[in-house]
């Protein structure tokens, strides 16, 4: 998409396999924006770290999967349990203790293991753990493979539920406002664009999904259709402007958590005056270009 | 700019030459110490090297900002883990999984070894898998150790025995199929035979390699256990670096590092302790 950005950069994106290599890469200034999850962003500005949140990736599109013929029916069945994370710092780390709090569950009735987001499916399968709360697509494989079951998804246990955040360096938000508006512009319409035609057909996400299978992260087109298609309510893309009251909430949960030493100020790792005005946004393009093409590379 | 590190650098390297004019034997520890005074002044430099200014978009300096834990600093980080006990019993959890997944290489590898060595069939059918196997990382294996043992202690020791293994068996096999004919003759000209002539000459004749290469299993045994300590088992060392590394604690990792450095030598230096043993002395010249 970044090829039809409003003024034409070209952004490189890189893959990184885990949060930490990543984050080293933005202390260490070998990158100048990433996605992360929300309280990883938080911790780093805490530990001084000179980096803004200022965008969301998407909303919802993270699930609480258990074995298909297991016994877990609803959340209290995880007392006991042995449930995988992504990391402490994640938000569904955040997510499972907001979960247990209001249903009363102390905190420590779960098992929480830290496991890398790849290795959550077969985890699963090998019963090494009893269930795993991860972002997409690593929910949907467990569920596509025949082995796994989605017990909750996010959006009707938190509603609008916030995962990964644009999160840019402070000196590239100093020395160059416009690039990153243009960034942050970019994420906007193409989110726009996806969720454009999700209740009509939805052919923008099923292009996508070609596209990114293709040419981007090496995941199996199959599994990209089936978060992105088999319910178009499973991920969203929209409404990503970073809101305060949703952000405090997590971050008074983190606190709460222990996850983060103190209290930190919306101000002081959010800068949400990228975020461009949606009605502004035109879009210019229905069908990605040579799409067929790519499909049948 | 800080000159310090530089000093002491310059005074360490003066040290070290007029060392080198004493006739006196030097005592043990000099030279090491100074080395290791100039290793930290160099980790220094390259900590100062890392850190940049921030400047607010007017161009103005508004503070520093560290990239790379200076020495100063780890010492300072590893304070907390220190007094309240969690890098020994950190310590102990690892040294206790490189005990076990080591144990079970050598229980494993050196009878293996052995047969394979002595029988040319064994050794045929043996040795390529066990080449072959050798190269691949224990962090590859990682995926495996999961499905097959969980997300406990025996993945972890999976990984470890597993990476111990090759260099044991490998050592063994050589060990056995390099023995001088010279023994084993004499030995048979001596009417031992079978089981008799393996106790008392092959098994004595190959126990200063086998030695050597339990050394360099457990150098490698201790090494993999950054890799083993991945699996989300939540102690150790290499947890430690993990878990210090996702919290943004970087003076932690590096102290956590120094710390599996220093466990090391004193591992290699009891390993080393067996090589005095009259049974394996003869094969070691300097000793």
């Amino acid at each position: 998409m970044t090829q039809h950005s409003t003024q034409g950069t070209v952004f490189e994106s890189q893959k990184f396999m885990e949060f930490p290599s990543m984050k080293e890469a933005l202390i260490a200034r070998k990158i100048d924006a990433t996605f992360m999850n929300v309280p990883l962003a938080m911790k780093l500005v805490l530990d001084g770290v000179p980096v803004k949140l200022v965008y969301l990736g998407h909303r919802d599109g993270t699930a609480v999967v258990v074995k298909r013929d297991g016994p877990i029916q609803k959340f209290e069945d995880l007392r006991g349990k042995v449930v995988a994370i992504p990391g402490r710092f994640s938000n569904q780390n955040i997510f499972l203790h907001r979960q247990m709090k209001q249903l009363g569950m102390p905190f420590d009735s779960l098992t929480i293991k830290e496991v890398p987001p790849p290795e959550h499916p077969s985890s699963l399968a090998a019963g090494a753990i009893d269930a795993y709360i991860i972002g997409e697509p690593h929910a949907a494989k467990a569920e596509l493979d025949g082995y796994g079951r989605v017990l909750m998804q996010m959006r009707d246990a938190w509603p609008k539920f916030i995962s990964c955040a644009l999160v840019v360096r402070q000196e590239v938000i100093d020395g160059n406002r416009p690039l990153v508006e243009e960034l942050v512009r970019g994420i906007a319409s193409s989110g726009e664009w996806l969720d454009a035609d999700r209740t009509t057909g939805a052919q923008h996400r099923k292009d996508a999904a070609v596209v990114a299978a293709k040419m981007f992260y090496n995941q199996p087109q199959k599994l990209l259709e089936f978060v992105l298609l088999k319910d178009t309510t499973r991920v969203s893309y929209t409404q990503l402007t970073p809101i305060q009251a949703d952000l405090d909430e997590m971050m008074e949960l983190a606190v709460e958590l222990k996850i983060l030493p103190q209290r930190i100020e919306f101000e002081q790792y959010v800068d949400a005056s990228f975020a461009p005005d949606l009605d502004s946004i035109e879009l210019k393009l229905d069908r990605l270009p040579d799409v067929d093409k790519i499909a049948a590379q | 700019m800080n000159f310090l590190p530089y000093l002491v650098v310059v005074g360490a390297l003066i040290a070290i030459a007029a060392a080198s004019r004493l006739r006196d034997p030097l005592p043990k520890y000099l030279l090491p110490l100074l080395v290791a005074v100039i290793f930290v002044c160099l980790w220094q430099v390259a900590a100062d090297a890392a850190r940049y200014e921030l400047k607010d978009a007017d161009g103005q300096f508004v503070r520093w900002v560290e990239v790379f834990p200076t020495p100063r600093s780890t010492v300072l980080g590893m304070v907390q883990p220190v007094k309240d006990g969690t890098l020994l019993r950190y310590a102990i959890s690892s040294v206790y999984r490189v005990a076990a997944g080591f144990g079970l290489a050598a229980v494993i590898g050196i009878p293996l070894g052995l047969w394979a060595g002595w029988y040319t069939r064994g050794f045929e059918a043996l040795n390529p898998l066990i080449q072959a196997l050798r190269p691949i990382s224990p962090i590859a294996w990682i995926p495996l150790a999961v499905l097959w043992f969980g997300v406990k202690d025996a993945a972890a020791i999976f990984l470890i025995a597993l990476a111990s293994f090759f260099p044991i068996v490998t050592g063994s096999m050589t060990a056995v199929r390099t023995i001088p004919m010279v023994y084993v003759r004499s030995a048979q000209n001596f009417g031992l035979k079978g089981f008799e002539l393996f106790r008392r000459v092959v098994f004595p004749a190959c126990l200063p390699q086998i030695i050597t290469s339990l050394r360099m299993a457990l150098g490698i045994a201790w090494m993999v256990i950054v890799a083993a300590e991945m699996i989300a088992v939540d102690s150790g060392l290499g947890y430690l670096i993990m878990d210090a590394r996702n919290a943004n604690y970087y003076d932690r990792v590096v102290g956590a590092m120094i710390s599996i450095g220093l466990i090391g030598v004193a591992l290699d230096l009891m390993m080393r302790r067996l090589e005095r043993f009259d049974e394996v002395r003869w094969g070691f010249s300097k000793v």
